[in-house]
């Protein structure tokens, strides 16, 4: 039985982006299933081309941290997101929010699914790992 | 310690000598043994994990200085 993971992403800073990526990423590597939920702030983060800063105040000093994780050899963001959709990991945004941020399914990168609460649920109801970030 | 092939992750952070690592091992065949070259701290405790995980049996770990060896056989 293959293990499951979900994770639930509700905002949308650089660190928040980062997060859940490394992990279905990991997960994926180790045979897990994974499944990442996006709602409301977090939404922004499965826009075509889109840049995450870091938080509030620290906003400004993105370019610090992006230039820190280049040097390390990172991937970028858009790069991680694309990795882990061609791994298998699945990506969704949460059907009510998008429609409250005034968003649609065609700004959202390739390979994202619309879901519902209740179909996500589903999936978490029997995941070894059920994670909240953000 | 006798190897088929090599995968050097040297300069790679936590997770990505694992993304790597499990990328490899689908090119190998089955008893064959792959030699792990990293030098990220992470990779002392996420290899084995990997392993363990995985159902890949990690024959031995070494340390050189920064360098760390893994020797896996492919399930």
């Amino acid at each position: 039985m293959t293990d499951k993971m979900c994770i639930v992403v509700s905002e949308g800073s650089l660190d928040k982006a980062v997060m859940p990526l490394m992990l279905a990423i990991t997960g994926a590597s180790m045979g897990m299933e994974v499944h990442i939920f996006y709602t409301f702030f977090g939404l922004k983060l499965l826009k075509k081309g889109i840049k995450p800063k870091l938080p509030v105040m620290m906003s400004p000093f993105t370019f610090m941290m992006t230039g820190k994780m280049k040097k390390a050899n990172m991937p970028s963001y858009g790069e991680m997101l694309k990795s882990a959709i061609d791994m298998g990991v699945n990506v969704y945004a949460c059907s009510t929010t998008v429609a409250l941020m005034g968003m649609k399914e065609s700004d959202f990168v390739e390979g994202t699914k619309v879901l519902g609460a209740a179909a996500f649920l589903g999936q978490a109801a029997d995941a070894k790992i059920n994670l909240f970030i953000g | 310690m006798n190897k088929d092939a090599t995968l050097d992750v040297q300069g790679l952070l936590c997770p990505l000598p694992i993304v790597q690592l499990a990328k490899k091992m689908k090119e190998l065949k089955s008893g064959q043994i792959l030699e792990l070259i990293a030098d990220d701290v992470g990779a002392k405790e996420d290899v084995p994990a990997w392993c363990a995980r995985t159902g890949n049996q990690l024959i031995s770990a070494e340390t050189e200085g920064k360098m760390l060896k893994f020797y896996i056989k492919v399930k």
